[in-house]
Order: C-alpha cells, then sequence, then structure tokens
C-alpha cells in the first residue's frame, strides 16, 4: 500500500571559514580528501588505506582497504572546481554500498571567496531516502542512549507484528 | 539515560501505542483504517493518537473528512543528529588540514583529484 506523502528531514547544514582561497579550499576538500576524512569512516570490511574522490562528474568516491578491495560509497553529481561539488552518499542505514540513486541522499559543498579565507557551505540533504523502516531506523541509532533504547523497542515490535 | 518521566517512553509504555507507530512505520493512515486494524474501539484509538501526537512521536493532517495520522520525523532525529555531529567533526578536520602549510601546497594547483601519490599522511607537526 503506497502512501501520499513521505516524511522528509531537514537538511544537515554547516557553515565554516577557512583561510585560503577556494581553490586550495577546494583541492583540500577533494583531491586531498584522504588527508581530512575521517579514519573511521569508510564502509570497508578491513580498515581504510586511502580515500579517494574522482574528479569529474560521475566520478566515484571510493576507499582503497588494507585488504586490497575498493569500496564504493559515493558518485560524483557535479563537478565545477573551485565553487561546488554535489556527491550521493550511497550508504545504506545498514551500513552497505547502496547502488540506487534514488535511496542515497546528497552533500553539496559551495566554496566562496570571502575576505580573508573562503566560505564553506556544506549542505547533506535527502535523508529521508537513506528510508525510515525498521532496520534503518534500529540501525541508524545503535547508540546506548535512551531514543536508541526506544527506537529499538518499537523497531522489535514492527518486527513482531510482521512475522 | 532515559527517565520514567520522559513523555515519550510514557508513550511507548502501552502496546496498542506501541503497534500503532509500528503500523505507521509502513506509512501514513486515516484514523478510520487503524481503528479497523485494532481490536478496541475507535474512541480508544483517537485516544492513543493524542498521547502519540503530545509525545511529538506522530503528526496529524486533515485530508478531506479524515484525519491522517504519520509518524513524526523530527521524532526520528537519530540518523540526522548522526550527520550533524558527524559534518562538525569532518568539517573542524578539513579546516586543520586546509590550514597546515602543505609541503606541497606551492606551485601545485591541481583541480582534478588524483590518488596517484601512495605516500604516507603528513604529520602535523
Amino acid at each position: 500500500m503506497d502512501t501520499t506523502t513521505q516524511p522528509t528531514v531537514a537538511a544537515v547544514r554547516k557553515s565554516i571559514t577557512v583561510q585560503a582561497d577556494p581553490q586550495r579550499a577546494f583541492d583540500v576538500f577533494t583531491a586531498e580528501f584522504d588527508m581530512w576524512w575521517p579514519r573511521s569512516h569508510h564502509i570497508g570490511k578491513s580498515p581504510m588505506k586511502k580515500a579517494i574522490v574522482e574528479g569529474r562528474a560521475g566520478g566515484r568516491l571510493y576507499s582503497e582497504q588494507v585488504d586490497g578491495t575498493d569500496c564504493d560509497w559515493g558518485t560524483v553529481l557535479v563537478w565545477e572546481p573551485p565553487h561546488r561539488f554535489v556527491w550521493a552518499w550511497q550508504i545504506s542505514a545498514q551500513w552497505q554500498f547502496e547502488p540506487d540513486l534514488a535511496k542515497a541522499s546528497e552533500v553539496e559543498v559551495r566554496f566562496t571567496a570571502v575576505p580573508g579565507g573562503t566560505r564553506v557551505d556544506l549542505e547533506h540533504r535527502h535523508l529521508e531516502r537513506h528510508g525510515m523502516d525498521a532496520a534503518a531506523i534500529r540501525t541508524a541509532i545503535d547508540s546506548p542512549n535512551g531514543w536508541g533504547t526506544l527506537l529499538d523497542m518499537y523497531a522489535a515490535e514492527a518486527e513482531r507484528r510482521r512475522a | 539515560m532515559v527517565t520514567y518521566e520522559h513523555p515519550q517512553l510514557d508513550a511507548l509504555g502501552d502496546g496498542t501505542r506501541r503497534a500503532i507507530l509500528a503500523r505507521l512505520l509502513d506509512g501514513p493512515l486515516p484514523v478510520g483504517e487503524l481503528a479497523r486494524e485494532f481490536p478496541v474501539s475507535r474512541p480508544a484509538i483517537s485516544q492513543h493518537l493524542r498521547v502519540l501526537k503530545d509525545a511529538r512521536l506522530v503528526t496529524d493532517r486533515a485530508d478531506g473528512t479524515r484525519r491522517v495520522y504519520t509518524l513524526n520525523p523530527d521524532a526520528f532525529e537519530s540518523l540526522r543528529e548522526y550527520f550533524d555531529q558527524f559534518w562538525n567533526h569532518a568539517l573542524a578536520a578539513f579546516k586543520r588540514r586546509v590550514e597546515t602549510p602543505s609541503p606541497r601546497a606551492s606551485g601545485k594547483k591541481s583541480t582534478a583529484a588524483s590518488a596517484k601519490t601512495d605516500q604516507p599522511r603528513t604529520r602535523r607537526r
């Protein structure tokens, strides 16, 4: 039974100013992605060796793992150096690669020259595309806090009812 | 830690209300349809929905003469909160990197991302 409206989730928006020109900020964000990306953030089965952005529209965001495998997790949607970079965040709520772009969120980053540097505006949007099903809710919030516990309860209830 | 004064925990402390939420995981439903699916009276369903609404776990809207209930996405902020925290952390690391003098920064302006160098990550001193 399909539904009339999908709930939407407000985009996450961040702005920071860095002391560098837009070209350097853009290059660090993309070409030097591996130099700043949190090492723990990959979906490979072994530790991450290197995180890579292929600098062109349609390019991949992927990681090289120490076990020799590559692990895709995104696709470049807009490549406009040094001003704008958009990619599809193709990690499902189950921490798997999501090949379907319709089920991926998007991250847009804009680089604007301001006195003394560059303002970097980031928007992570369409988070609802990652799904609100029971498994998504359960795994997205597996932290041992109150909310996690509450939602666990009700994800369990959902599964009980579906069984 | 959750306290027992938590209105959402209270709202979830009832099997029928948990079942209503579980049913709404599949999508919005009008109150009449919920009432048909549960072995309780329609006024009882309405009462449960009011508790869930007061706890901000569901929202409602009018659809013609019907009232349609939806899980409140704000109650499921966890994914959003996760990214909110994640980007604070990641952008701070990005800023540190941009503002760290790079031995390769002078004279080199590549716009294409390159994976060609496999040199170890530079250590910040």
